[in-house]
Protein backbone atom coordinates (compact mmCIF):
# COMPACT_ATOMS: atom_id res chain seq x y z
CA UNK A 1 0.00 0.00 0.00
CA UNK A 2 1.49 3.33 -0.82
CA UNK A 3 1.96 5.96 1.25
CA UNK A 4 -0.92 8.43 0.97
CA UNK A 5 0.24 11.83 -0.27
CA UNK A 6 -1.48 14.12 2.97
CA UNK A 7 -2.76 12.64 6.34
CA UNK A 8 -4.99 14.17 8.85
CA UNK A 9 -5.89 12.30 11.97
CA UNK A 10 -7.99 13.83 14.22
CA UNK A 11 -6.02 16.81 14.07
CA UNK A 12 -7.52 20.26 16.51
CA UNK A 13 -5.59 23.65 16.25
CA UNK A 14 -6.58 26.44 18.61
CA UNK A 15 -5.67 29.86 18.55
CA UNK A 16 -5.14 31.48 21.72
CA UNK A 17 -5.19 35.27 22.85
CA UNK A 18 -2.90 35.08 25.90
CA UNK A 19 -3.96 38.59 26.47
CA UNK A 20 -7.68 38.53 26.85
CA UNK A 21 -7.59 34.87 27.19
CA UNK A 22 -9.96 34.33 24.45
CA UNK A 23 -9.46 30.70 22.90
CA UNK A 24 -11.11 30.31 19.00
CA UNK A 25 -10.64 26.48 17.62
CA UNK A 26 -9.51 26.82 14.22
CA UNK A 27 -9.48 23.47 13.58
CA UNK A 28 -11.60 20.53 15.74
CA UNK A 29 -10.99 16.83 15.10
CA UNK A 30 -10.48 17.61 11.12
CA UNK A 31 -9.50 13.85 9.46
CA UNK A 32 -8.94 12.69 5.82
CA UNK A 33 -6.55 11.69 3.16
CA UNK A 34 -5.51 12.42 -0.12
CA UNK A 35 -3.63 9.34 -1.52
CA UNK A 36 -0.94 9.82 -4.38
CA UNK A 37 -1.77 11.08 -7.89
CA UNK A 38 -5.38 12.91 -6.78
CA UNK A 39 -5.93 16.14 -7.31
CA UNK A 40 -8.22 16.80 -3.88
CA UNK A 41 -10.19 20.47 -3.40
CA UNK A 42 -10.38 21.90 -0.13
CA UNK A 43 -13.51 23.92 0.12
CA UNK A 44 -15.14 25.65 2.54
CA UNK A 45 -16.91 29.22 3.64
CA UNK A 46 -14.96 32.35 4.77
CA UNK A 47 -13.03 31.29 8.11
CA UNK A 48 -13.72 27.37 7.91
CA UNK A 49 -10.08 26.33 8.95
CA UNK A 50 -8.56 26.12 4.85
CA UNK A 51 -5.81 28.46 5.52
CA UNK A 52 -5.06 27.25 8.84
CA UNK A 53 -5.11 23.54 7.75
CA UNK A 54 -2.66 24.38 4.47
CA UNK A 55 -0.44 26.37 7.27
CA UNK A 56 -0.67 23.06 9.32
CA UNK A 57 0.13 20.74 6.39
CA UNK A 58 3.18 23.12 5.15
CA UNK A 59 4.49 23.29 8.56
CA UNK A 60 3.51 26.93 9.18
CA UNK A 61 1.62 26.28 12.25
CA UNK A 62 1.59 22.98 14.88
CA UNK A 63 -1.67 21.25 15.84
CA UNK A 64 -2.57 21.00 19.55
CA UNK A 65 -3.92 17.45 18.83
CA UNK A 66 -4.05 14.95 16.42
CA UNK A 67 -1.59 13.64 13.54
CA UNK A 68 -0.33 15.38 10.05
CA UNK A 69 2.00 13.57 7.73
CA UNK A 70 3.21 15.04 4.30
CA UNK A 71 4.50 12.31 1.98
CA UNK A 72 5.16 10.26 5.06
CA UNK A 73 6.96 13.39 6.83
CA UNK A 74 6.04 15.00 9.43
CA UNK A 75 4.77 19.04 8.21
CA UNK A 76 7.86 21.44 7.83
CA UNK A 77 10.39 18.52 7.51
CA UNK A 78 13.41 19.37 4.82
CA UNK A 79 12.68 15.94 3.33
CA UNK A 80 9.24 16.39 2.72
CA UNK A 81 8.88 20.07 2.02
CA UNK A 82 12.06 18.99 -1.08
CA UNK A 83 8.77 17.31 -2.99
CA UNK A 84 6.66 19.84 -2.36
CA UNK A 85 5.19 22.63 -4.13
CA UNK A 86 3.28 25.43 -2.70
CA UNK A 87 1.60 28.50 -4.25
CA UNK A 88 0.36 30.87 -1.17
CA UNK A 89 -3.28 32.96 -1.58
CA UNK A 90 -1.95 36.26 -2.75
CA UNK A 91 1.67 35.30 -3.68
CA UNK A 92 3.72 37.69 -2.28
CA UNK A 93 7.34 38.65 -4.06
CA UNK A 94 10.53 40.64 -3.14
CA UNK A 95 9.67 44.28 -4.68
CA UNK A 96 12.45 44.83 -6.09
CA UNK A 97 13.57 41.28 -8.42
CA UNK A 98 12.66 40.71 -11.59
CA UNK A 99 10.96 37.11 -12.38
CA UNK A 100 14.29 35.51 -13.19
CA UNK A 101 15.98 36.74 -10.25
CA UNK A 102 13.13 35.79 -8.23
CA UNK A 103 12.87 32.49 -10.00
CA UNK A 104 16.61 32.08 -9.21
CA UNK A 105 16.42 32.87 -5.51
CA UNK A 106 13.92 30.10 -4.87
CA UNK A 107 15.82 27.37 -6.93
CA UNK A 108 18.66 28.44 -4.48
CA UNK A 109 16.43 27.25 -1.85
CA UNK A 110 15.13 24.51 -3.34
CA UNK A 111 18.78 23.00 -4.07
CA UNK A 112 18.51 23.59 -7.90
CA UNK A 113 22.10 23.49 -9.42
CA UNK A 114 23.24 26.55 -11.32
CA UNK A 115 23.32 24.56 -14.24
CA UNK A 116 19.31 22.88 -14.23
CA UNK A 117 18.51 26.68 -13.55
CA UNK A 118 19.91 28.30 -15.72
CA UNK A 119 17.28 25.47 -18.34
CA UNK A 120 14.71 25.75 -15.63
CA UNK A 121 14.22 28.79 -15.43
CA UNK A 122 13.36 30.26 -19.27
CA UNK A 123 11.25 26.91 -19.67
CA UNK A 124 8.86 27.34 -16.72
CA UNK A 125 8.58 31.74 -18.02
CA UNK A 126 7.89 30.38 -21.16
CA UNK A 127 5.41 27.99 -19.95
CA UNK A 128 3.41 30.54 -17.12
CA UNK A 129 4.06 32.90 -20.58
CA UNK A 130 6.16 35.82 -19.14
CA UNK A 131 8.87 35.34 -21.67
CA UNK A 132 9.30 38.98 -22.51
CA UNK A 133 8.93 40.09 -19.20
CA UNK A 134 12.28 39.21 -17.82
CA UNK A 135 13.53 42.84 -17.33
CA UNK A 136 10.46 44.27 -15.64
CA UNK A 137 10.47 44.47 -12.02
CA UNK A 138 8.32 42.08 -10.28
CA UNK A 139 6.05 45.30 -8.51
CA UNK A 140 4.93 46.12 -12.09
CA UNK A 141 3.65 42.52 -12.68
CA UNK A 142 -0.51 42.66 -13.09
CA UNK A 143 -2.07 40.58 -10.13
CA UNK A 144 -2.60 37.66 -12.73
CA UNK A 145 1.42 37.51 -13.78
CA UNK A 146 2.36 37.61 -10.20
CA UNK A 147 -0.01 34.71 -10.01
CA UNK A 148 1.35 33.15 -12.97
CA UNK A 149 5.04 33.65 -11.45
CA UNK A 150 3.65 32.22 -8.41
CA UNK A 151 2.41 28.96 -9.97
CA UNK A 152 6.32 28.89 -12.08
CA UNK A 153 7.70 29.26 -8.87
CA UNK A 154 5.65 26.35 -7.24
CA UNK A 155 6.67 24.16 -10.28
CA UNK A 156 10.42 25.12 -10.11
CA UNK A 157 11.45 21.61 -8.13
CA UNK A 158 9.43 19.25 -9.91
CA UNK A 159 7.12 18.34 -7.23
CA UNK A 160 5.09 15.60 -6.16
CA UNK A 161 2.70 16.67 -4.38
CA UNK A 162 1.25 20.52 -4.98
CA UNK A 163 -0.17 22.56 -2.83
CA UNK A 164 -2.01 25.64 -4.28
CA UNK A 165 -3.97 28.24 -2.00
CA UNK A 166 -6.47 29.98 -4.76
CA UNK A 167 -4.52 29.01 -8.02
CA UNK A 168 -6.28 30.86 -10.02
CA UNK A 169 -6.88 34.23 -7.91
CA UNK A 170 -6.62 37.29 -9.63
CA UNK A 171 -6.31 35.86 -13.39
CA UNK A 172 -8.90 36.07 -16.50
CA UNK A 173 -10.85 33.74 -17.72
CA UNK A 174 -7.84 32.69 -20.18
CA UNK A 175 -5.38 32.74 -17.43
CA UNK A 176 -7.59 30.38 -15.44
CA UNK A 177 -8.04 27.81 -18.56
CA UNK A 178 -4.22 27.86 -18.83
CA UNK A 179 -4.18 26.92 -14.78
CA UNK A 180 -6.76 24.08 -15.18
CA UNK A 181 -4.63 23.06 -17.77
CA UNK A 182 -1.83 22.87 -16.34
CA UNK A 183 -3.11 21.13 -13.34
CA UNK A 184 -4.80 18.60 -15.59
CA UNK A 185 -0.86 18.19 -17.33
CA UNK A 186 0.41 17.87 -13.55
CA UNK A 187 -2.34 14.95 -12.56
CA UNK A 188 -1.71 13.34 -15.83
CA UNK A 189 2.08 13.48 -15.31
CA UNK A 190 1.37 11.78 -11.73
CA UNK A 191 1.79 14.52 -9.22
CA UNK A 192 -0.91 14.76 -6.39
CA UNK A 193 -2.18 18.31 -6.55
CA UNK A 194 -4.00 19.65 -3.72
CA UNK A 195 -5.93 23.08 -3.58
CA UNK A 196 -7.95 25.12 -2.41
CA UNK A 197 -10.86 27.47 -4.75
CA UNK A 198 -13.56 29.44 -4.69
CA UNK A 199 -14.62 28.72 -8.45
CA UNK A 200 -16.57 25.53 -7.74
CA UNK A 201 -17.31 25.00 -11.82
CA UNK A 202 -13.95 24.58 -12.08
CA UNK A 203 -12.98 22.66 -9.49
CA UNK A 204 -15.59 20.50 -10.26
CA UNK A 205 -13.88 20.24 -13.73
CA UNK A 206 -10.20 18.94 -12.12
CA UNK A 207 -10.67 17.38 -9.05
CA UNK A 208 -11.08 13.36 -8.58
CA UNK A 209 -11.81 14.56 -4.46
CA UNK A 210 -13.40 16.78 -2.20
CA UNK A 211 -13.17 17.87 1.14
CA UNK A 212 -15.44 20.30 2.90
CA UNK A 213 -14.85 22.24 5.79
CA UNK A 214 -16.82 24.96 7.66
CA UNK A 215 -16.14 26.24 11.14
CA UNK A 216 -13.39 24.14 11.81
CA UNK A 217 -15.39 20.90 11.02
CA UNK A 218 -15.24 18.58 8.20
CA UNK A 219 -18.47 18.13 7.01
CA UNK A 220 -18.02 16.22 4.01
CA UNK A 221 -15.70 14.18 2.30
CA UNK A 222 -15.10 12.07 -1.02
CA UNK A 223 -14.41 11.29 -4.40
CA UNK A 224 -16.63 13.49 -6.82
CA UNK A 225 -18.96 11.03 -8.03
CA UNK A 226 -19.78 9.74 -4.77
CA UNK A 227 -20.36 13.38 -3.54
CA UNK A 228 -22.47 14.74 -6.99
CA UNK A 229 -24.14 11.34 -7.22
CA UNK A 230 -23.11 11.11 -11.33
CA UNK A 231 -25.23 8.22 -13.00
CA UNK A 232 -28.08 8.03 -10.27
CA UNK A 233 -30.35 10.10 -12.75
CA UNK A 234 -30.52 11.09 -16.40
CA UNK A 235 -32.22 13.86 -18.45
CA UNK A 236 -33.93 13.13 -21.54
CA UNK A 237 -34.56 15.97 -24.14
CA UNK A 238 -37.07 15.45 -26.86
CA UNK A 239 -38.52 18.14 -28.86
CA UNK A 240 -42.53 17.66 -27.59
CA UNK A 241 -44.88 15.67 -25.32
CA UNK A 242 -48.34 15.08 -25.66
CA UNK A 243 -50.55 15.51 -22.93
CA UNK A 244 -51.34 12.58 -21.81
CA UNK A 245 -47.57 10.64 -22.08
CA UNK A 246 -46.45 13.58 -19.90
CA UNK A 247 -49.32 12.62 -17.80
CA UNK A 248 -47.65 8.91 -17.57
CA UNK A 249 -44.47 9.79 -17.02
CA UNK A 250 -45.50 11.77 -13.71
CA UNK A 251 -47.93 9.28 -12.76
CA UNK A 252 -44.22 6.98 -13.33
CA UNK A 253 -42.03 8.67 -11.38
CA UNK A 254 -40.32 10.70 -13.74
CA UNK A 255 -40.18 15.02 -14.26
CA UNK A 256 -41.69 16.68 -16.63
CA UNK A 257 -40.41 19.87 -17.52
CA UNK A 258 -41.41 21.95 -20.78
CA UNK A 259 -38.68 24.96 -22.09
CA UNK A 260 -38.61 26.75 -25.27
CA UNK A 261 -35.81 24.11 -26.33
CA UNK A 262 -37.95 21.26 -25.89
CA UNK A 263 -38.93 19.04 -22.93
CA UNK A 264 -36.60 17.64 -20.40
CA UNK A 265 -37.78 14.27 -18.63
CA UNK A 266 -36.01 13.59 -15.77
CA UNK A 267 -36.11 9.58 -14.34
CA UNK A 268 -33.47 7.30 -12.82
CA UNK A 269 -30.82 5.88 -14.67
CA UNK A 270 -32.53 2.55 -14.55
CA UNK A 271 -35.34 3.52 -16.44
CA UNK A 272 -33.38 5.03 -19.28
CA UNK A 273 -33.95 2.40 -21.90
CA UNK A 274 -37.91 2.01 -20.78
CA UNK A 275 -38.18 5.38 -21.34
CA UNK A 276 -36.37 6.26 -24.40
CA UNK A 277 -38.66 3.14 -25.99
CA UNK A 278 -41.83 4.54 -25.00
CA UNK A 279 -41.08 8.20 -26.35
CA UNK A 280 -39.97 6.90 -29.67
CA UNK A 281 -42.79 4.89 -29.60
CA UNK A 282 -45.01 7.60 -29.38
CA UNK A 283 -43.56 9.51 -32.23
CA UNK A 284 -41.35 11.69 -29.92
CA UNK A 285 -38.24 12.91 -31.43
CA UNK A 286 -34.93 11.74 -28.91
CA UNK A 287 -32.43 15.01 -29.08
CA UNK A 288 -30.15 14.20 -25.98
CA UNK A 289 -29.77 11.80 -23.14
CA UNK A 290 -27.62 12.42 -20.30
CA UNK A 291 -26.65 11.95 -16.96
CA UNK A 292 -27.76 14.25 -14.29
CA UNK A 293 -25.17 15.24 -11.95
CA UNK A 294 -25.82 17.67 -8.94
CA UNK A 295 -23.12 20.53 -9.33
CA UNK A 296 -20.66 20.92 -6.69
CA UNK A 297 -22.09 24.75 -6.16
CA UNK A 298 -25.54 23.36 -5.25
CA UNK A 299 -23.88 20.45 -2.96
CA UNK A 300 -21.94 22.87 -1.37
CA UNK A 301 -24.82 25.48 -0.48
CA UNK A 302 -26.81 22.39 1.06
CA UNK A 303 -23.51 21.45 3.08
CA UNK A 304 -22.16 24.15 4.68
CA UNK A 305 -26.00 26.45 4.15
CA UNK A 306 -26.28 29.49 2.36
CA UNK A 307 -26.71 31.18 5.74
CA UNK A 308 -25.66 34.60 3.62
CA UNK A 309 -21.94 34.41 4.77
CA UNK A 310 -19.66 35.64 2.13
CA UNK A 311 -18.06 33.37 0.08
CA UNK A 312 -14.20 34.83 -1.12
CA UNK A 313 -11.16 35.24 1.01
CA UNK A 314 -10.38 32.94 4.21
CA UNK A 315 -8.62 35.35 7.09
CA UNK A 316 -8.00 32.84 9.76
CA UNK B 1 24.24 27.45 0.40
CA UNK B 2 20.97 28.26 1.40
CA UNK B 3 21.58 30.46 4.69
CA UNK B 4 23.81 32.42 2.14
CA UNK B 5 21.09 33.13 -0.59
CA UNK B 6 18.87 34.38 1.82
CA UNK B 7 22.03 36.20 3.65
CA UNK B 8 22.47 37.68 0.14
CA UNK B 9 18.89 38.72 -0.52
CA UNK B 10 18.47 40.35 2.93
CA UNK B 11 21.46 42.06 2.63
CA UNK B 12 20.18 43.03 -0.82
CA UNK B 13 16.99 43.85 -0.14
CA UNK B 14 18.72 46.44 2.43
CA UNK B 15 20.71 48.18 0.05
CA UNK B 16 17.16 48.67 -2.39
CA UNK B 17 15.12 49.60 0.82
CA UNK B 18 13.80 53.43 0.06
CA UNK B 19 13.60 54.00 3.57
CA UNK B 20 17.20 53.40 4.63
CA UNK B 21 18.16 55.33 1.23
CA UNK B 22 16.17 58.21 2.57
CA UNK B 23 17.72 57.81 6.47
CA UNK B 24 21.17 57.38 4.83
CA UNK B 25 21.12 60.40 2.87
CA UNK B 26 19.56 62.50 5.66
CA UNK B 27 22.51 60.68 7.91
CA UNK B 28 25.12 62.08 4.93
CA UNK B 29 23.78 65.77 5.39
CA UNK B 30 23.74 65.55 8.86
CA UNK B 31 27.30 64.34 8.91
CA UNK B 32 28.71 66.96 6.42
CA UNK B 33 26.53 69.68 7.99
CA UNK B 34 28.45 68.59 11.37
CA UNK B 35 31.96 68.55 9.65
CA UNK B 36 31.03 72.09 8.40
CA UNK B 37 32.39 74.12 11.83
CA UNK B 38 35.82 71.89 11.47
CA UNK B 39 37.15 73.44 8.36
CA UNK B 40 36.23 77.80 9.67
CA UNK B 41 37.45 76.60 12.66
CA UNK B 42 41.07 75.58 11.23
CA UNK B 43 41.04 78.57 8.89
CA UNK B 44 40.99 81.16 11.75
CA UNK B 45 43.27 79.35 14.14
CA UNK B 46 46.33 81.64 14.94
CA UNK B 47 49.36 81.10 16.82
CA UNK B 48 47.34 82.40 19.65
CA UNK B 49 44.59 80.31 19.75
CA UNK B 50 45.84 77.22 18.27
CA UNK B 51 45.32 75.38 21.65
CA UNK B 52 41.82 76.00 21.90
CA UNK B 53 41.08 75.62 18.53
CA UNK B 54 42.29 72.24 18.49
CA UNK B 55 40.38 71.54 21.69
CA UNK B 56 37.41 72.72 19.99
CA UNK B 57 38.13 70.78 16.78
CA UNK B 58 38.74 67.55 18.39
CA UNK B 59 35.05 68.40 20.60
CA UNK B 60 33.27 68.75 17.69
CA UNK B 61 35.02 65.30 16.30
CA UNK B 62 34.33 63.20 18.75
CA UNK B 63 30.42 64.23 18.80
CA UNK B 64 30.36 63.36 15.20
CA UNK B 65 32.09 59.70 16.15
CA UNK B 66 29.58 59.53 18.86
CA UNK B 67 26.37 59.92 16.77
CA UNK B 68 27.91 57.97 13.75
CA UNK B 69 28.60 55.35 16.37
CA UNK B 70 25.01 56.08 18.03
CA UNK B 71 23.75 55.74 14.25
CA UNK B 72 25.02 52.65 13.92
CA UNK B 73 23.56 50.67 17.15
CA UNK B 74 20.06 52.21 15.92
CA UNK B 75 20.56 50.46 12.49
CA UNK B 76 21.42 47.55 13.92
CA UNK B 77 18.46 47.17 15.68
CA UNK B 78 16.25 48.37 13.26
CA UNK B 79 17.33 46.54 10.69
CA UNK B 80 17.22 43.28 12.28
CA UNK B 81 13.44 43.31 13.45
CA UNK B 82 12.83 45.02 9.90
CA UNK B 83 14.75 41.80 8.56
CA UNK B 84 12.01 39.46 10.07
CA UNK B 85 9.37 41.63 10.52
CA UNK B 86 8.99 43.06 7.06
CA UNK B 87 8.54 38.92 5.48
CA UNK B 88 6.11 38.18 7.83
CA UNK B 89 3.82 41.30 6.94
CA UNK B 90 4.22 40.74 3.61
CA UNK B 91 3.71 37.06 3.46
CA UNK B 92 7.32 36.65 1.64
CA UNK B 93 8.32 34.59 4.55
CA UNK B 94 5.04 31.85 3.43
CA UNK B 95 6.89 31.09 0.02
CA UNK B 96 10.62 31.09 1.08
CA UNK B 97 9.74 28.41 4.36
CA UNK B 98 7.36 26.44 2.24
CA UNK B 99 11.19 25.19 0.65
CA UNK B 100 12.97 22.82 1.59
CA UNK B 101 15.09 25.32 4.24
CA UNK B 102 14.99 25.08 8.53
CA UNK B 103 13.82 28.01 10.59
CA UNK B 104 17.25 28.17 12.14
CA UNK B 105 18.61 28.51 8.70
CA UNK B 106 16.21 31.30 8.08
CA UNK B 107 16.88 33.18 11.16
CA UNK B 108 21.06 32.83 10.53
CA UNK B 109 20.46 33.90 6.62
CA UNK B 110 18.72 36.66 7.89
CA UNK B 111 20.93 37.71 10.78
CA UNK B 112 24.14 37.62 8.71
CA UNK B 113 22.54 39.65 5.90
CA UNK B 114 22.19 42.11 9.04
CA UNK B 115 25.91 41.54 9.88
CA UNK B 116 26.78 42.35 5.85
CA UNK B 117 25.28 45.75 5.95
CA UNK B 118 26.67 46.29 9.60
CA UNK B 119 30.23 45.34 7.89
CA UNK B 120 29.61 48.09 5.52
CA UNK B 121 28.70 50.92 7.95
CA UNK B 122 31.78 49.85 10.09
CA UNK B 123 33.86 50.55 7.34
CA UNK B 124 32.12 53.37 6.25
CA UNK B 125 32.58 54.50 9.94
CA UNK B 126 36.41 53.80 9.86
CA UNK B 127 36.90 55.51 6.66
CA UNK B 128 35.24 58.00 7.93
CA UNK B 129 37.29 58.06 11.41
CA UNK B 130 40.58 58.77 9.32
CA UNK B 131 39.11 61.70 7.40
CA UNK B 132 38.54 63.33 11.07
CA UNK B 133 41.43 62.22 12.17
CA UNK B 134 42.84 63.87 9.30
CA UNK B 135 41.04 67.29 9.42
CA UNK B 136 41.69 67.50 12.92
CA UNK B 137 45.41 67.15 12.58
CA UNK B 138 45.35 63.93 14.67
CA UNK B 139 46.80 60.81 14.59
CA UNK B 140 44.28 57.54 15.02
CA UNK B 141 45.03 56.10 18.04
CA UNK B 142 43.78 52.69 17.68
CA UNK B 143 44.98 50.25 15.72
CA UNK B 144 42.81 49.72 12.64
CA UNK B 145 41.45 46.21 12.98
CA UNK B 146 39.98 47.29 16.67
CA UNK B 147 37.52 50.03 14.85
CA UNK B 148 36.14 47.09 12.57
CA UNK B 149 35.84 44.65 14.97
CA UNK B 150 34.84 46.18 18.24
CA UNK B 151 31.85 48.47 16.66
CA UNK B 152 31.11 45.12 15.09
CA UNK B 153 30.65 42.50 17.42
CA UNK B 154 28.71 45.38 19.60
CA UNK B 155 26.24 45.59 17.10
CA UNK B 156 26.00 42.03 16.56
CA UNK B 157 24.55 41.89 20.09
CA UNK B 158 22.20 44.56 19.39
CA UNK B 159 21.34 43.23 16.44
CA UNK B 160 21.03 39.69 18.05
CA UNK B 161 18.49 41.05 20.70
CA UNK B 162 16.48 42.65 18.21
CA UNK B 163 16.08 39.45 16.48
CA UNK B 164 15.08 37.86 19.47
CA UNK B 165 12.30 40.10 20.86
CA UNK B 166 10.98 39.99 16.48
CA UNK B 167 10.15 36.56 16.57
CA UNK B 168 7.76 37.93 19.69
CA UNK B 169 6.58 41.44 19.31
CA UNK B 170 6.22 43.71 16.49
CA UNK B 171 9.16 45.50 15.10
CA UNK B 172 8.68 49.00 16.71
CA UNK B 173 8.32 47.19 19.89
CA UNK B 174 11.32 44.91 19.04
CA UNK B 175 13.13 48.00 18.09
CA UNK B 176 12.43 50.45 20.80
CA UNK B 177 13.02 47.91 23.63
CA UNK B 178 16.95 46.79 21.74
CA UNK B 179 17.30 51.03 22.31
CA UNK B 180 16.53 51.01 25.73
CA UNK B 181 18.56 48.26 26.60
CA UNK B 182 21.20 49.62 24.59
CA UNK B 183 20.68 53.26 26.16
CA UNK B 184 20.99 51.43 29.71
CA UNK B 185 24.15 49.44 28.92
CA UNK B 186 25.77 52.78 27.92
CA UNK B 187 24.54 55.07 30.96
CA UNK B 188 25.27 51.91 33.27
CA UNK B 189 28.57 51.25 32.02
CA UNK B 190 31.20 51.35 35.13
CA UNK B 191 32.89 54.29 33.36
CA UNK B 192 29.67 56.24 33.98
CA UNK B 193 28.49 57.74 37.29
CA UNK B 194 24.87 56.66 36.93
CA UNK B 195 25.50 52.96 37.74
CA UNK B 196 27.21 53.61 41.41
CA UNK B 197 23.53 55.04 42.19
CA UNK B 198 22.25 51.38 42.69
CA UNK B 199 22.79 48.63 45.12
CA UNK B 200 26.07 46.76 44.49
CA UNK B 201 23.44 42.93 44.16
CA UNK B 202 21.86 45.19 41.20
CA UNK B 203 24.77 46.39 39.70
CA UNK B 204 26.30 42.90 39.25
CA UNK B 205 22.94 41.17 37.88
CA UNK B 206 23.11 44.42 35.21
CA UNK B 207 26.48 43.86 34.17
CA UNK B 208 25.86 40.13 34.04
CA UNK B 209 23.19 40.52 31.80
CA UNK B 210 23.15 43.59 29.72
CA UNK B 211 25.92 43.97 27.35
CA UNK B 212 27.93 46.30 26.44
CA UNK B 213 28.10 47.62 29.66
CA UNK B 214 31.80 48.61 30.13
CA UNK B 215 33.83 45.21 27.75
CA UNK B 216 32.60 46.30 24.90
CA UNK B 217 31.87 50.00 25.63
CA UNK B 218 32.86 52.08 23.34
CA UNK B 219 34.88 54.83 24.88
CA UNK B 220 37.87 53.42 25.75
CA UNK B 221 38.52 52.81 21.81
CA UNK B 222 36.73 55.29 19.78
CA UNK B 223 37.98 58.86 20.94
CA UNK B 224 40.81 59.38 18.67
CA UNK B 225 43.21 61.34 21.37
CA UNK B 226 42.65 58.54 23.80
CA UNK B 227 42.62 54.95 23.18
CA UNK B 228 42.56 52.83 26.31
CA UNK B 229 42.19 49.46 24.68
CA UNK B 230 45.34 50.44 22.75
CA UNK B 231 47.27 49.33 25.75
CA UNK B 232 45.39 45.90 25.66
CA UNK B 233 47.06 42.61 25.08
CA UNK B 234 46.07 40.20 22.73
CA UNK B 235 44.32 37.90 25.10
CA UNK B 236 42.42 40.70 26.52
CA UNK B 237 41.17 41.75 23.43
CA UNK B 238 40.29 38.23 22.96
CA UNK B 239 38.58 37.79 25.80
CA UNK B 240 36.40 40.86 25.17
CA UNK B 241 35.54 39.93 21.58
CA UNK B 242 34.17 36.82 22.78
CA UNK B 243 32.70 37.56 25.80
CA UNK B 244 30.38 39.93 23.19
CA UNK B 245 30.35 37.44 20.29
CA UNK B 246 28.99 35.00 23.44
CA UNK B 247 26.20 37.31 24.48
CA UNK B 248 24.91 37.70 20.35
CA UNK B 249 25.22 34.05 20.09
CA UNK B 250 22.99 33.14 23.15
CA UNK B 251 20.53 35.97 21.61
CA UNK B 252 20.30 34.28 18.50
CA UNK B 253 19.85 30.80 19.80
CA UNK B 254 17.50 32.36 21.74
CA UNK B 255 15.84 33.78 18.72
CA UNK B 256 16.10 30.82 17.03
CA UNK B 257 14.52 28.85 19.24
CA UNK B 258 11.61 31.47 19.94
CA UNK B 259 10.89 31.46 15.71
CA UNK B 260 10.96 27.70 15.45
CA UNK B 261 7.84 27.43 17.72
CA UNK B 262 5.79 30.68 16.22
CA UNK B 263 3.51 30.36 13.42
CA UNK B 264 4.01 31.96 10.41
CA UNK B 265 1.51 33.83 9.05
CA UNK B 266 0.87 37.06 7.12
CA UNK B 267 0.67 39.32 10.02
Amino acid sequence: MTTPAIEFREVTKVYKKRLLGQEIAALTNVSFEVAQGEVCAFLGPNGAGKTTSIGLLMGFHYADYGEIRVLGEIPGDVRAKQKIGFLPENFAFYKYMKAPGLLRFHAQLAGVTPQEAATLIPDLLYKVKLNGYEGLKVSKYSRGMVQRLGIAQALLSDPQLMVLDEPTSGLDPAGRKEVRDTILALKAAGKTIFLSSHILSEVEQICDRVIIVDRGRMVRSGTLNEMLGAGDRVEIVVDQVAEELERTLVESGATVERGEHGVRIGAPTARKRELAEMLWAAGCDVVSIVPIRNSLEELFLKVVGDDGRPFGGTPS
Amino acid sequence: MKILAIALNTFGGFLRNKLMILCFALFVCVVLLMMTPLAGLKMVATAENAQEMQQTVMQIIGVIIMFVSAAGSLLAAWAAADAVYSEMKSGTVLAVMARPVRRWEYLLGKYLGVEMLMLVYVLMMFCLSYILAWIGGEKIQSTPWVLIAYPLVRWSIYSAIAMLLVTVFHSIVAFGITMVISVLALRLAPSEGGAHLLPESMRAAIYAVLPSTGLLSEDRFFTITQASLKQLTWAAHLTTLTYGLDYALVFLLLAMWSFHYRGLSRD
